[in-house]
């Protein structure tokens, strides 16, 4: 098996629980080592797992600040660091929260300072496991959105989903992973036909089209 | 850094400094002040100095790469293994010197646990388990020798306690090492600033992970095992003080580094003065008053403050 991941694009991983979506993840950060071919030109990869934890007692600006004390030596920050960071949270429209402890945050922004310390590591290549599970809707879209205006600066995603139509609104690609373990990677209008829905999820889909918009709907 | 914590700073270094002027000038005997002071006052609080900022930095790198407040600098078999190396220099070589002793029993069995945790494979609860079960073992050990031999069970039992001998002579080989310690803390704490996020959003793979995990067990096993040499086994200070510092000043490791080693320090200091003035002339051990002051100490801030209990 292989599997090629395009630069500058928002690709969904869809498929039913236990069919090995986080497993492919880990096997794209190196995490796992099996014998797979994985075509990339990422030189950064940025893993973002379900539920992370946080530490209690800190600023945003002081989570987001903790990712540049991993390779250095030195005890303070520099000014460009300092300032990027504060692009940043413009970036993820946390900035008038800078100063709030972070335990205080929704969850739907704790995911976004998240996000955040993805920019701030220099990655190019999110991966991202249920960013918007436990979420409500507008917060989910609000992820998404972010997700795919990153994608014209140069950095890709790879996200785990379960809501397909939501995923079909923001995704350039899908790769569907199936029960047996196949990858089936296609882009929205070759992947939302009843075979290949069939062949990930094995439930019948009705798809719907209007206007080159798609929606998924199951057939009992 | 807020007003706050700048005055809890203040605070703190104020009692550092008034617990170094108790223990240095308490009482003390005019005509020999002298000799008092550099043989026997100025080596005690050096070492209490030492093995308290040791043991409070050692906890803290645990307790950050851990993310439980419950680790301990003895977590990884190192009390027993000091234990065990003390008992042995008393029973067999007869020796002065057995802090150093204890020195070196406490490296051994924290590269054993380590070694046996493994470096690839590394988890802290295999570290933990593993280092609990050399604790149990040379532990046992300990009570056979000290029940086998009764007639020196009761100095074993004193020293075990932790407390600073008077009649061990000051070391140039405790001080190097302590300098040695602190420049590779210096060196390496504001990387905690990094740890203290979830491990798997900063390190591509465990594998790097683990690699950092065992640096700083290093590091932290070298801290104890000096702080053994300078004051024997002192339980206790290892939990609190790193407990009690991110309560005060906040989870920022470069803070915290100041903020342990002062209040490490301060804490043995203050309770060796307590404990060689305390019923004068009787010397109550110092891991004694260190638990009886710290205990109550600790759950009073445990309960102002709370929070560390769902961190």
């Amino acid at each position: 098996m292989s599997l090629s991941i395009p630069t500058n694009k928002l690709i969904v991983l869809l498929g039913p629980n236990g069919a090995g979506k986080s497993t492919l993840l880990n096997l794209i950060t190196d995490n796992l080592k099996i014998k797979f071919h994985i075509e990339n030109t990422f030189k950064n990869i940025f893993y973002l797992p379900q539920n992370p934890y946080y530490p209690i007692g800190i600023t945003t600006f002081e989570y987001l600040s903790s990712v540049f004390f991993k390779n250095t030596w030195k005890w303070f920050l520099t000014t460009d660091e300092k300032l990027k960071i504060i692009e940043v949270l413009e970036k993820i429209e946390l900035l008038d929260k800078k100063d709030i402890k972070i335990e205080n945050l929704s969850g739907g922004e704790i995911q976004k300072a998240n996000i955040g310390l993805g920019l701030l590591s220099g990655a190019d290549l999110f991966l991202l496991d249920e960013p918007a599970s436990n979420m409500d809707l507008i917060n989910q879209v609000k992820i998404l959105k972010m997700l795919k205006n990153l994608t014209s600066q140069g950095v890709s995603s790879v996200i785990i989903m379960h809501d397909v139509n939501l995923a079909i609104k923001y995704a350039d690609e899908f790769i569907g992973v199936t029960t047996a373990h196949k990858l089936i990677q296609k882009n929205v209008k070759e992947f939302f036909n009843k075979e290949t829905l069939k062949q990930v999820f094995d439930i019948e889909f009705e798809i719907l089209e209007e206007n080159d918009n798609f929606y998924v709907q199951i057939i009992d | 850094m807020t007003n706050k914590k700048g005055l809890a700073f203040i605070i703190l270094l104020t009692g550092f400094i008034l617990s170094l002027f108790l223990c240095l000038f308490y009482k003390l005997d005019v005509e020999n002040s002298q000799i008092i002071l550099s043989y026997i006052r100025i080596p005690v609080v050096l070492k209490a100095i030492i093995s308290g900022s040791c043991l409070a930095l050692a906890g803290m790198f645990l307790q950050t790469i851990s993310k439980n407040p419950l680790a301990d600098p003895y977590l990884t078999g190192l009390s027993s293994g000091a234990g065990l190396g003390i008992v042995i220099s008393i029973l067999f070589f007869n020796s002065q010197n057995y802090s150093l002793f204890g020195f070196f029993g406490a490296l051994v069995a924290s590269f054993i646990v380590i070694a046996l945790s493994g470096f690839s494979k590394f988890s802290i609860t295999k570290l933990i388990l593993i280092g609990l079960s050399l604790n149990l073992f040379a532990g046992s050990i300990i009570s056979f020798l000290i029940l086998k031999n009764p007639e020196k069970s009761y100095p074993m039992t004193l020293i075990l306690t932790g407390g600073f001998s008077s009649a061990d002579y000051f070391d140039k080989i405790l001080i190097s090492l302590f300098i040695i310690a602190i420049f590779m803390c210096v060196l390496v704490f504001p990387k905690l600033n990094a740890l203290r996020l979830d491990t798997r959003l900063i390190f591509k793979s465990q594998e790097n992970a683990n690699k950092y995990n065992v640096l700083f067990i290093l590091i932290a096993a070298f801290l104890t095992s000096i702080s053994v040499y300078s004051a024997g086994i002192l339980g206790f200070i290892g939990i609190i003080c790193p407990l009690l510092s991110k309560l005060i000043f906040g989870l920022d490791a470069r803070v915290l580094f100041f903020a342990n080693l002062l209040l490490g320090s301060t804490l043995v200091l203050f309770s060796s003065f307590l404990a060689s003035n305390i019923l004068y002339p009787v010397q109550i051990p110092l891991g004694v008053v260190i638990a009886i002051v710290g205990a109550p100490f600790f759950v009073f801030f445990l309960f102002k403050k709370g929070g560390i209990l769902n961190n």
